[in-house]
């Protein structure tokens, strides 16, 4: 078969198999497309509720904002304090094989809990409130932060490392003057996104009790005072989105250093 | 004998199969000066790291002051003998005097050098960047020099640990005529005045032999001319057919280039 013959051929294949696989998927999910007629109108009786905000409780929104802030604070900083020796453990550039492996698996076990499970095992462990929620913050950044700082310590130009070893620098030097200098504001960027994304997932932990603003956010939605929830989403809306903006440019700043 | 290499092959092995470093044999003797010469793929940058123990080797042994390298000695044989890497091998986000200050780790425990480096280093230090003409970088991050500028740094990097070997890996790639010649005049007057052994990587034939006695030309990890450095385009005229029979419309080209 001539070159461009084996090209279409393969391109047909990887039409048919592809579309194979979304068939597959639509079937397995017994999509009724007429239950979707009238959604539209369910979402806006729903939305509907929302309006107008309710202010008054303004001041519990807040309360409960700063304790998911406090919570994703506390929780990242642990995690990354946790994940530095983690992602030092799992790097080929510094680790033994062993080693390695170990503490690849711990990564990636941690990565396999989902957030919520996570919360719901702290809730057990030590009850209701933000606590709980810190705790799961902090054991859900390592998952992701060991990783992150992981690769980053594993894109460090093997030759400046090389070029330490052969004035034999011992292995703390090397890590401190060879590595951390190369990794520090990359790895400080990466926490810094962690910590944007742990506001977002403090303010699910509410809903199993973990803390923080997504107690008192299903609270009100279950309680038919979808108002009140509006105030709450507002709030964390225009807070997420501020912390959002001054986390990116800090985060731009310090990948150009 | 300052360096001699008995028969050593590298456990690493070429995209063909052969190892990278090929039963090699040499030995350079104190205050040479030794251009290391061969196309891409040769195994010049291998044979430079095993002498400093940075690629294992299947089998032969290196010896540097008589000392044989193995594991249990290689920090001993590291202090006598400094590198500089290709593109200079510096850490981007220290400063000029940081980075040649890191060229004294190996003599500074970590609890020495946990909060920095000490006050007689920083001036040593700073003398040998004077000496080199980047004194005013010193503060300056080495991501905001020009090519030349990190090559001297480098090469300061490699001066502070009173080396009596100096091994250079292509220290000229990537610089203009100007800067190459500054680089290498600056190890030549090292090789002079201090009597430093130099083995350098050079891809530049007029150079090596405007600044090395004698020349080892690899060739598929090797060697396959060691002696004067003289007339070593007549040398390349006789090894180039060999590694490319197909390709000899192309070898003035290959000349020029290497």
């Amino acid at each position: 078969m001539n070159p461009s013959r084996w090209n279409l051929a393969r391109n047909v294949a990887v039409t048919f198999i592809v579309i194979l696989i979304y068939t597959w998927a639509w079937k397995g999910l017994k999509i009724d497309p007429s239950i979707l007629d009238n959604s539209l109108n369910y979402i806006q009786v729903f939305l509907a509720d929302f309006y107008p905000p309710n202010w008054s409780v303004l001041d519990i929104a807040i309360k409960a904002l700063i304790e998911t802030i406090q919570m994703s604070i506390i929780g990242t900083t642990l995690g990354a304090m946790f994940s530095l020796p983690i992602a030092i453990a799992s790097t080929h550039n510094l680790s033994p094989r062993w080693l390695r492996w170990s503490a690849n698996l711990l990564q990636n076990a941690l990565r396999s809990i989902p957030s919520v499970v996570l919360a719901l095992i702290f809730v057990a462990a030590v009850g209701l409130g933000a606590i709980a929620g810190t705790l799961a913050v902090s054991i859900y950044t390592i998952g992701y932060l060991a990783k992150f700082y992981q690769e980053a310590i594993e894109s460090v130009d093997p030759s400046s490392l090389d070029a330490l070893k052969v004035t034999g620098a011992s292995w703390f030097q090397i890590a401190q003057y060879g590595i951390f200098p190369q990794v520090s504001f990359l790895c400080l960027g990466y926490t810094l996104y962690m910590f944007e994304y742990n506001i977002r997932i403090s303010s699910i932990f509410g809903v199993v009790g973990a803390g923080g603003i997504g107690f008192e956010l299903v609270t009100y939605i279950n309680g038919f005072e979808r108002q009140k929830a509006a105030t709450l989403m507002i709030v964390l809306l225009v807070v997420v989105t501020i912390i959002d903006a001054v986390s990116s440019k800090l985060r731009r700043k310090l990948e150009s250093l | 004998m300052t360096i001699e290499c008995k028969n050593i092959s590298s456990r690493q092995k070429s995209a063909l199969g052969s190892p990278i470093l090929n039963n090699i044999s040499c030995q350079i003797k104190k205050g040479e000066f030794v251009a290391l010469l061969g196309i891409n793929g040769a195994g010049k940058s291998s044979l430079l790291k095993s002498l400093m123990g940075l690629i294992p080797l299947e089998k032969g042994e290196v010896r540097i002051n008589d000392i044989l390298l193995t594991p249990n000695n290689i920090n001993k044989i590291r202090r006598q003998t400094a590198m500089i890497f290709q593109g200079g091998g510096l850490i981007r986000q220290l400063s000029a005097l940081d980075n040649v200050l890191c060229g004294t780790l190996g003599f500074r425990s970590s609890w020495q050098t946990l909060w920095g480096f000490n006050q007689g280093d920083r001036l040593l230090a700073l003398e040998l960047l004077t000496e080199l003409g980047v004194k005013e970088h010193a503060q300056q991050k080495v991501s905001k020099l020009s090519g030349g500028q990190r090559q001297r740094v480098a090469i300061a990097r490699a001066l502070i640990q009173s080396p009596q070997i100096l091994l250079a890996d292509e220290p000229t790639s990537g610089l203009d005529v100007i800067a190459s010649h500054y680089v290498m005049e600056s190890l030549a007057r090292l090789n002079r005045e201090k009597h430093i052994t130099v083995i350098v990587v050079l891809h530049d034939l007029e150079m090596a032999a405007t600044y090395a006695k004698r020349a080892i030309i690899l060739e598929k990890g090797r060697v396959i001319h060691d002696g004067s450095s003289q007339n070593l385009s007549t040398q390349f005229n006789q090894t180039v057919p060999t590694i490319l029979p197909s390709l000899n419309g192309i070898k003035p080209i290959i000349q020029q280039i290497a």
